[in-house]
């Protein structure tokens, strides 16, 4: 599904962030990217999304280089993933069920199934009753949650989270991460990229670990880290 | 299709409700957008009125030629043989002194003028010959021309040509015309940085919603046309505007009109083609409105990218 092959990535200020990084995430797999601050994951989560372009190597996905895609092509491949992002990019000038509703309006879903579905994501994430709230009157947790639901309604096939539970207390933390497994077991693939053990101490599931620009697949190594 | 029309009737209505959120500055807005194009209308109209004034009177043929008092009866003779055959005339009236002397006095008997009466007692005619010469409908230069070969004959005391004052006012107007344009011109850019500006402000306003819809994938296109469409309608309400405000302005000055016009005995009212004022003030409403979002969205949009 997502392949990436010698990728490097260079910024002209701060020089290489990614070295000839290689690894494939299958369709259906849930995997968390970590590695401290600074190590790369946004990078590299921005170039699965098409947000950002690798300056060597190719990133494929679902068969397609992201490198040689058309500028034009571009927004249509976005549509393929959902993003959740840290400071969730939410919009406070509109109400939850408004918020939702975006990414359907691009995806030009007609409007009576575009709004079944913003019920049907913000039933997912428990939001239901405040689909008329505004999100600044949300907890931290809540507009982590709808900016879950925003992420899902287009029902894409591949999630990616850029440490979504960064900026909350644990027990909110485990709520959004039970909700990441939800959509794992009805087969959307999910990147998850975090700094902390949370959530991920509990599973099997496979860790991209980044350190000074290279990537090791090995879930082991992260709990030598994270004690470090 | 239904797709494509979803995206534009939710564009459409984002804007709508945006004008209604933001009533004060989306009507003032409209307001500069009527004044701007109200301004040239109604110049537009009165210089058009005006020439059609003067089409009227351009259409007067008459050429009089006064002959001198000392004329003898072979000069005059020689000279309506001149007109008679030159190709600019279609017919000639020989109006003798005597004749012209008994129309003056009797029309100055009927009209029972006081002043008049020292006229009556004067006895001899001071009123010398004359013809009036319907010429056919040619340029006020070959009328000229016309004037120079009869002046030329020393029996002719004076060619006068009626229509020469029309042709000067419509010198005037024509200038009145290229101003008109100017101004028109001036005021369309006016209201291009105008519109442009509220589009780049709106744009910058609405910088998270944009960079969040390019995330999820929005095609530039999906961005644009909502503020295109608010570049529209602001032309499409100010156009609507400035029409009811030249009807209102028009309307007025046609009552004041009246009034001076009852006095002077004639008919004249400002009069314009509603039809074509309609047209012409919404289509260069809307295409200003378009044209000035255009840039402002070509511009601005392409200015915050995402993707670096």
């Amino acid at each position: 599904m997502i392949k990436f092959d010698q990728v490097t990535k260079r910024y002209p200020a701060s020089g290489d962030i990614l070295q000839n990084v290689s690894f494939t995430i299958e369709t259906g797999e849930l995997v968390f990217v970590t590695g401290q601050s600074g190590a790369g994951k946004s990078t590299l989560l921005k170039m699965v999304a098409a947000i950002e372009r690798p300056t060597t190597g190719t990133v494929l996905v679902a068969n397609q280089n992201i490198s040689q895609l058309k500028d034009s092509a571009i927004p249509f491949m976005r549509r393929k993933f959902g993003l959740v992002f840290q400071d969730h990019k939410l919009l406070y000038d509109r109400n939850c069920y408004e918020n939702v509703m975006l990414p359907l309006r691009i995806n030009g879903i007609a409007m009576s199934e575009a709004s079944r579905r913003v019920r049907a994501a913000l039933d997912k994430v428990g939001l239901l009753n405040k689909e008329k709230a505004m999100p600044i009157t949300l907890s931290g947790g809540e507009q982590q949650r709808l900016a879950i639901a925003r992420a899902v309604a287009s029902r894409p096939s591949i999630l990616i989270a850029d440490e979504p539970t960064g900026n909350l207390d644990a027990s909110y933390a485990a709520d959004i991460m039970a909700i990441f497994h939800a959509f794992n077991q009805v087969g959307v693939t999910v990147i998850i990229a975090t700094h902390d053990a949370l959530g991920m101490s509990a599973n099997h599931h496979r860790v991209l670990h980044l350190n000074q620009g290279s990537v090791s697949i090995n879930p082991h190594a992260q709990h030598e880290d994270i004690s470090a | 299709m239904s797709r494509w029309l979803n995206h534009h009737l939710q564009a459409m209505k984002s804007v709508l409700s945006r004008f209604a959120a933001n009533k004060l500055s989306s009507f003032m807005i409209f307001v500069v957008f009527s004044v701007a194009l109200c301004l040239p209308t109604l110049f537009y109209i009165a210089v058009d009125n005006l020439s059609s004034l003067t089409k009227h009177f351009e259409n007067e043929t008459e050429v009089s030629v006064f002959l001198t008092l000392d004329a003898n009866v072979k000069s005059i003779s020689d000279i309506e043989a001149k007109l008679k055959k030159h190709q600019m005339v279609k017919s000639v009236q020989f109006v003798s002194k005597g004749e012209a002397w008994q129309a003056l006095q009797t029309k100055m008997k009927l009209d029972q003028y006081d002043a008049d009466q020292r006229l009556l007692a004067i006895k001899q005619n001071p009123l010398p010959d004359a013809f009036f010469v319907q010429t056919h409908e040619v340029s006020i230069a070959a009328r000229e021309a016309l004037k120079t070969e009869l002046s030329s004959h020393p029996a002719v005391a004076e060619v006068l040509i009626n229509a020469e004052w029309v042709e000067r006012l419509a010198t005037l107007l024509a200038l009145g015309k290229k101003l008109t344009n100017v101004v028109a011109l001036l005021l369309l850019g006016v209201l291009l940085v105008v519109v442009g500006n509220t589009i780049r402000m709106q744009i910058i306003t609405q910088k998270d919603e944009i960079e969040v819809s390019k995330l999820m994938g929005a095609t530039n296109q999906f961005i644009k046309v909502p503020f295109l469409y608010a570049g529209v309608l602001y032309g499409f309400f100010g156009g609507l505007l400035a029409l009811i405000l030249v009807h209102g302005i028009v309307f007025s000055l046609n009552l004041s009109l009246l009034e001076i016009t009852t006095l002077y005995e004639s008919d004249f009212t400002l009069s314009m083609s509603t039809f074509d004022v309609t047209i012409m003030v919404m289509s260069v409403a809307i295409t200003v409105g378009w044209l000035g979002a255009y840039i402002a969205v070509s511009r601005t949009i392409a200015a915050f990218s995402i993707d670096k």
